[in-house]
């Protein structure tokens, strides 16, 4: 199986990209999300997680790591709406998100189709 | 078919750690170590938040406070503008009651610590609060034995008292009942009229479990009422449909025209309620719980990294076995699915055994703090969650290097 080569734009946008997945993770734990219900923590916890897994897949040029990406952000802009959270990181969740998704697409036909 | 698959790759994950038992047991114990940190902090916090919470809701919240000091907090607090303001007085409280539409019930309450003695039993420093007649109808108390006291007592300045558990535990040690005894208030004979229920510690240190009343009329004997030491208020509880803002609005015109104020004059009263105060700890317990998050959270990374790095080992090892399955058959995925499982494995494990530290924490605490901590469902929740989440996301990336592997090159592995 031919290994796709990263470009260096991917690359960059995928460590970043991490970084933000990784730095809202503590956010399950701030009292203001664990005021909100049971259940969120553990909502928000799991499209953050995937979004992880999203950007692992991407990082190995694989186009499920691009859906699963997309899903993951769909998922999270519909969660915050539910839970009224307009709020800054909202709006700045949803720019970057859709920057990175930009990035993406223009590679995503390089990619690979495998898992 | 994923069924089989699921099982499958789970025996499989079983089996690594089963024989790997002391690499099993040290990796799951820094998420052990993880949860227990942040659960533990966000358990204390929960249980400190409703402790406190229970203790302002005993003070009403629909009943708005006269009092000298407002209950605002921090840097600005202009602290000059209010130390010369008078203290309210019992005679107040007629004039706010004659005038007032929208007050249900109104009281007045003034508070010190003095001596309680009955025979050879001593209580220095108890807390003796002499209430109006009314202030039993705003405060939110139980009495298990014995009454409230009448209004003829309390008009007539009687000299009789209610008890608070601890207060009549120490006064009458060996099981005495202690309805109809003369206990000395401050050195003043007084009978013994009722006991309150058990409430447990407060964190307000409001609890009716340290607190002796008497009538106003009595504990103004004894007590300087002039005096802010003696802490007096007006109580006043506001009727059905009415809001404390509109409560508020009524007594502020009350209270300016009892007072004399002129239209320009500042007031000279603080009108608090017990939303003041929930307001100031909501922000003292966010703070508690963000550091604990933190704390707890560094816990968690150095958890996952354990297991992460334990993950790595364990492909190692197992590379060859992993060119075997694959030249076998064996698909991506189901190689992927055999180490996730392990690491989540792993991880909840640890986060369960965490759990199960907090709760027999909290049964050992049960019986030597006197304030109910609870592992709460929420925290349960949040702890498993956290230890999947940490599973998945430390043991993917060795899963999917593993899934990943060439078998030729896999099996040729030493």
């Amino acid at each position: 199986m031919a290994q796709v080569t990263r470009p260096k734009d991917i690359r960059i946008v995928t460590i970043i990209a991490l970084i933000l997945v990784l730095l809202a993770f503590p956010m399950l734990f701030t009292p203001s999300i664990k005021r909100m219900g049971d259940f969120i923590p553990m909502v928000l916890g799991i499209i953050i997680t995937m979004q992880f897994v999203s950007l692992i897949g991407i990082w190995h040029m694989k186009q499920w790591g691009v859906q699963l990406f997309i899903i993951m952000f769909c998922i999270r802009v519909i969660t915050f709406m539910f839970l009224d959270l307009y709020e800054f990181r909202f709006f700045f969740n949803i720019f970057y998100s859709l920057t990175f998704i930009v990035f993406f697409l223009i590679h995503y036909r390089k990619m690979d189709t495998n898992l | 078919m994923v069924l089989t698959l699921l099982k499958e790759s789970i025996v499989f994950a079983w089996g690594a750690l089963v024989a790997n038992k002391l690499r099993t047991f040290l990796s799951l114990l820094g998420i052990t170590i993880g949860i227990f940190a942040i659960i533990t902090v966000f358990t204390i916090v929960d249980s400190l938040e409703r402790n406190i919470r229970g203790s302002v809701q005993s003070l009403g919240d629909n009943v708005v406070f006269v009092m000298k000091w407002p209950w605002t907090f921090g840097p600005d607090y202009p602290w000059w503008k209010y130390m010369n303001r008078p203290v309210p007085e019992y005679s107040e409280l007629a004039e706010v009651q004659r005038k007032a539409k929208s007050i249900d019930a109104i009281g007045f309450r003034i508070g010190t610590r003095k001596v309680l003695k009955h025979n050879n039993n001593t209580i220095e420093n108890a807390l003796v609060s002499g209430w109006s007649y009314g202030y039993g109808q705003v405060k939110s108390f139980e009495i298990v034995d014995g009454r409230y006291f009448r209004e003829d007592e309390a008009e007539g300045g009687y000299n009789v008292v209610m008890l608070g558990h601890t207060l009549a535990e120490g006064l009458f040690p060996n099981n005495e009942y202690p309805i109809g005894k003369t206990i000395k208030v401050a050195g003043r004979n007084c009978k013994v009229i009722g006991l309150f229920k058990k409430e447990g510690e407060s964190m307000l240190g409001n609890s009716m479990d340290n607190q002796a009343v008497v009538p106003y009329n009595f504990a103004r004997l004894f007590m300087d009422v002039k005096s802010e030491n003696s802490d007096p208020f007006i109580a006043a509880k506001a009727k059905p449909g009415v809001t404390n803002a509109q409560l508020k609005d009524e007594l502020t015109g009350i209270m300016r025209s009892i007072r004399g104020l002129k239209p320009l004059a500042d007031d000279d009263f603080a009108l608090n309620e017990t939303n003041l105060l929930s307001k100031n700890f909501d922000g003292l317990f966010d703070i508690v719980g963000i550091a604990g998050a933190i704390i707890g959270g560094f816990s968690i990374l150095v958890g996952g990294f354990g297991i992460a790095n334990i993950m790595f080992v364990s492909v190692r090892e197992r590379t060859n076995i992993i060119g075997i399955q694959k030249s076998l058959g064996a698909k991506n995925y189901f190689i992927l699915a055999q180490f996730l499982f392990e690491a989540v494995f792993l991880s909840l494990m640890g986060g369960i055994i965490g759990l199960l530290l907090i709760y027999g924490l909290t049964l050992a605490a049960d019986g030597v703090i006197d304030m109910e901590i609870t592992l709460t469902r929420s925290n349960i929740i949040l702890g498993l969650t956290i230890s999947v989440l940490i599973g998945i996301i430390s043991g993917f990336i060795p899963a999917y290097g593993a899934s990943q592997l060439d078998p030729v090159e896999a099996i040729r592995t030493n």
